[in-house]
């Protein structure tokens, strides 16, 4: 679905990504790891549009996206949540789906008709499910609970009907139960709308349970690729990020 | 448009001459009014729309002074101190409950004040015009340059303004003060926990923009008639020039105000109707090709 | 969904049937002088607002389409050669195309840079209508009056028919706003102005659905123009100049931005005020300052919008209207 080969990109001289060659077969579910500025944000941004790189080629769904604005690869089927959940303060949930969706099917421009449309309503049920979001549907966005707003957040992304979808650090700034709740919704959209899922993410226990395959990064550079039992045993990744705790090696493999 | 007016203008060397020095002085006036500004949106992010009232305060303060001492030092310093307190005292008492609130409720009340201040001076000044006259001080024979007369007040004008921005500039860049003001626009949280009285640097540089008016105000005040309401026009245009010279820059404030200066003062010969077009055309090409302007920096 | 529809159609009525019956309940022709005043500038305060309130684009410059409305019109009654409702939809559409130029370089740019490139567009017209005198009058306005040929049996030249063709006019503007605010498009206007970046990632063209609102709105204004040239039958630069686009705001504010009808209860008030404040004083600029200064520091928002929060907050806590909606980012920006 996405293969990236030799990505770079500098800011001001420092090279934030260096020559990062990726691929992420469709259907699959990959994680991303790596400590804090190893360039995580900024192969997202990369790959979405957000940025331009310096150099490297991007290929999604065999086509060259490199020079595309984010506009136009959204269309092309990427779709993004965010690391703090960007919503819109003043529509309620269902207002807000209902708005991702109309723009996703090309009606933004209809000024004939009352909002929501009729057609966009049975979607937007269907996303308030899939979120779970059901009871909160007439709350405004800007008063919701932040986990509610995390899923709102990937919500909005997948009424873009994606290929492919893009989840920064999805478990972020929530308790233990919240997380696991929210990562098992992960896995089960994965599963249930077959999407290609792509997450950044800092708990070591949910990416070795959830992900397929796990891609390290240090320094804007790929330190280390492969199955979760791989990436565990790796002397360099250990080293770098995960620690050489014994107990957290035991706890990683007892989940 | 008199196009052949000011060509013939032009080629006169005591028709440009004259021009000239009025666009000096325009320019230095204008140039004080908008580093004011300048100031006060590149450090504390507040659009003045008040900033005029303060050069009518300066005016009328000096024009007061005058009458009372026949001094004109005493008026220069009454004009520029009271609008400065003023400003001080609406900082402190009103825009301070704006900040961080959207512009256009910072506008209202600028603007509010704007009203209050012009009737308030219709109030205790009366609608009519008032004259101040040339101080004693500067009752001398012009001085010749290229057959035109330029009185001896506009050299001073000049030169006060002159000698006021280099101060200005020094102040921010070459002292510790200074430094600490520009911090301030960056990143005022970060200043506040250094232990910096932010409140009262705040109010200090909402003063100084105000002093800067204010003293452009008294320095017009033996050259122009005093009306409520002069403060409207230069606003208007100081707001030009900060756009053109780019918010935040002193340098710029001065550039733009010279241009400034000298398209209304040709510009009343070639084309009167069209001086405030020609400027606004300039302030839009600025605003699409350069928009922090010529000598502004990126957003702090 | 159906329901708000069904209120808008009854409010809608009521405010036509209240304006329509109004001078027939008080008969001074001061009332319908005062109401066409408050039509005209209602309609360039709410078309301001589809700008600031509902995309969040602060345009200072917006008296711009007003002017062009109200020249353009009585440009061409005064040739003689056209009827009022042909020169009415000229000068729509003229103004339309006017929106589109300037809207197309205007929209580009962010936030404060927004802002004064409209005034200066505005302000570059004012200068053009002052500089052009053998077109416009210059400073002096159009002189000679407009004419009022009858137009399929309605003859304009009869105060109360004049009266009655303006709030048709007003309420028709009302409900083509009110529609677009409440489509997609409006809500996708709402997108923008909470948050254009990810409007941007949930695929809306940021840029293009700005000039579109701009253009809309221009035109929108341009029937306000229209509607005081045709009553005071002529056309004046005062129409083009800051203050003008300066008072629209004003009405925004006073009225509030968030509830659809803020911005005519604004105009409504501003206008009230001006009146009775010049009768009891000449120093009505100061009231009108300390009446501003109140409202802004008191209420903290425009009185129709507080009138709402307070009456829904007395209801149920769930949509208050206390969420801080960024209209513009209070301090200094990057352009675009």
């Amino acid at each position: 679905m996405l293969r990236v080969d030799n990505l770079t990109k500098s800011y001001g001289g420092v090279k934030v990504t260096r020559g990062v060659s990726l691929d992420f077969p469709t259907g699959s579910i990959t994680a991303m790891i790596g400590p804090n500025g190893a360039g995580k944000t900024t192969f997202f941004n990369l790959i979405s549009g957000h940025v331009r790189p310096d150099a490297g080629r991007i290929v999604f769904d065999d086509q060259d996206i490199v020079g595309l604005s984010s506009l136009e690869i959204v269309r092309r089927g990427m779709a993004r949540a965010f690391q703090v959940a960007t919503l819109f303060p003043s529509l309620t949930v269902r207002e807000a789906l209902a708005a991702a969706v109309i723009s996703h099917r090309g009606h933004s421009w209809q000024v004939l008709s009352r909002f929501p449309l009729q057609s966009a309503r049975a979607r937007v049920d269907e996303l308030l499910d899939l979120m779970g979001l059901i009871s909160a549907a007439d709350t405004l966005s800007s008063i919701l609970s932040h986990g509610d707003q995390k899923l709102l957040d990937i919500g909005l992304a997948l009424a873009m009907n994606p290929k492919m979808l893009l989840l920064d650090e999805p478990t972020a700034g929530m308790g233990p139960d919240e997380r696991w709740r929210m990562i098992e919704k992960v896995r089960s959209l994965w599963e249930k709308q077959r999407i290609t899922v792509l997450f950044i993410e800092h708990d070591m226990d949910i990416v070795f349970k959830i992900a397929q395959t796990i891609h390290v990064l240090k320094y804007g550079a790929v330190l280390a690729q492969g199955t979760p039992d791989e990436i565990r045993g790796n002397d360099e990744v250990i080293e770098a990020y995960l620690g050489t705790d014994q107990r957290l090696s035991e706890a990683v493999g007892e989940v | 448009m008199n196009l052949e007016a000011l060509a013939a203008c032009l080629t006169s060397a005591s028709c440009a001459v004259t021009q000239i020095s009025t666009a000096l002085i325009v320019g230095t006036l204008l140039f004080l009014v908008a580093a004011g500004l300048s100031l006060i949106f590149g450090v504390l992010g507040v659009i003045n729309f008040a900033h005029g009232s303060f050069y009518m305060l300066g005016a009328y303060f000096a024009f007061t002074a005058y009458k009372l001492t026949g001094s004109f030092i005493v008026a220069l310093v009454a004009g520029s101190l009271g609008a400065g307190i003023f400003g001080v005292l609406f900082e402190r008492l009103i825009i301070s409950r704006v900040y961080g609130r959207d512009l256009l409720m910072q506008l209202l009340v600028c603007y509010a004040l704007t009203l209050i201040l012009d009737d308030g001076v219709k109030l205790v000044y009366g609608a009519e015009y008032r004259m101040m006259g040339m101080p004693a001080a500067f009752a001398v024979a012009p001085v010749q340059i290229a057959g035109a007369f330029v009185p001896g007040y506009y050299l001073f004008m000049v030169g006060i303004a002159v000698a006021t921005g280099l101060l200005l500039w020094l102040a921010i860049n070459r002292t510790l003060l200074g430094k600490t003001i520009r911090a301030l626009a960056i990143n005022p949280q970060m200043v506040g926990v250094l232990g910096v009285n932010t409140a009262a640097l705040y109010a200090g540089v909402f003063g100084v923009g105000s002093l800067l008016a204010g003293m452009a105000g008294a320095l017009a005040a033996p050259i122009r008639t005093l009306t409520p309401g002069i403060g409207f026009s230069f606003l208007i245009e100081s707001f030009i020039v900060t756009v053109i010279g780019g918010m935040g820059s002193i340098a710029g404030a001065f550039l733009a105000a010279l241009l400034i200066g000298f398209i209304r003062a040709f510009g009343a010969i070639g084309f009167p109707w069209f001086v405030e077009g020609l400027m606004f055309a300039i302030m839009a090409l600025v605003l699409v090709v350069k928009p922090t302007g010529l000598l502004g920096r990126e957003a702090a | 969904m159906r329901s708000r529809l069904r209120r808008d159609i009854v409010v809608g009525l009521i405010l036509f049937f209240v304006l329509f019956f109004l001078p027939t309940l008080f008969p001074k022709p001061a009332l319908r002088d005062f109401l066409i005043y408050v039509i005209a500038y209602g309609l360039l305060a709410m078309s301001l607002n589809l700008l600031i309130g509902l995309t969040g684009l602060v345009a200072f410059g917006h008296a711009a389409f007003f002017a062009s409305g109200a020249y353009t019109f009585a440009l061409l009654m005064q040739s003689g050669r056209t009827s009022i409702p042909l020169a009415m939809l000229a000068a729509i559409v003229g103004t339309t195309v006017l929106a589109l130029v300037i809207g197309a370089i205007c929209v580009r740019l962010k936030n404060i840079y927004f802002s004064f490139i409209t005034l200066a567009f505005q302000m570059f017209l004012h200068s053009v209508i002052l500089t052009w005198v053998s077109m416009t009058g210059g400073d002096q306005g159009l002189q000679g009056g407009i004419p009022r040929p009858v137009f399929f049996g309605i003859d304009l030249n009869n105060a109360r028919t004049l009266y009655s063709f303006c709030v048709v006019t007003f309420v028709l503007c009302l409900a083509i706003m009110r529609q677009v605010s409440e489509s997609p498009f409006g809500y996708t206007l709402r997108m923008i102005r909470d948050n254009p970046e990810r409007a941007n990632f949930l695929g809306v063209n940021v840029v293009r659905m700005k000039l579109g609102v701009f253009v809309l709105s221009g035109a929108m204004a341009s029937v306000g123009g229209i509607v005081l040239a045709l009553f005071v039958s002529g056309a004046y630069p005062e129409f083009g100049f800051w203050t003008t686009s300066g008072e629209a705001i004003f009405m925004l504010m006073l009225g509030g931005t968030q509830l659809f009808l803020g911005p005519l209860a604004g105009a409504l008030l501003l206008e009230a005020l001006n009146h009775y404040i010049t009768i009891y004083t000449e120093y009505h600029g100061m009231v009108l300052g300390v009446v501003i200064l109140v409202i802004v520091l008191g209420l903290r928002r425009g009185i129709a919008d507080s009138l709402f929060a307070y009456v829904t907050r007395r209801r149920r806590g769930r949509r208050i209207d206390d969420v801080k909606r960024p209209i513009l980012q209070p301090t200094k920006n990057e352009p675009a």
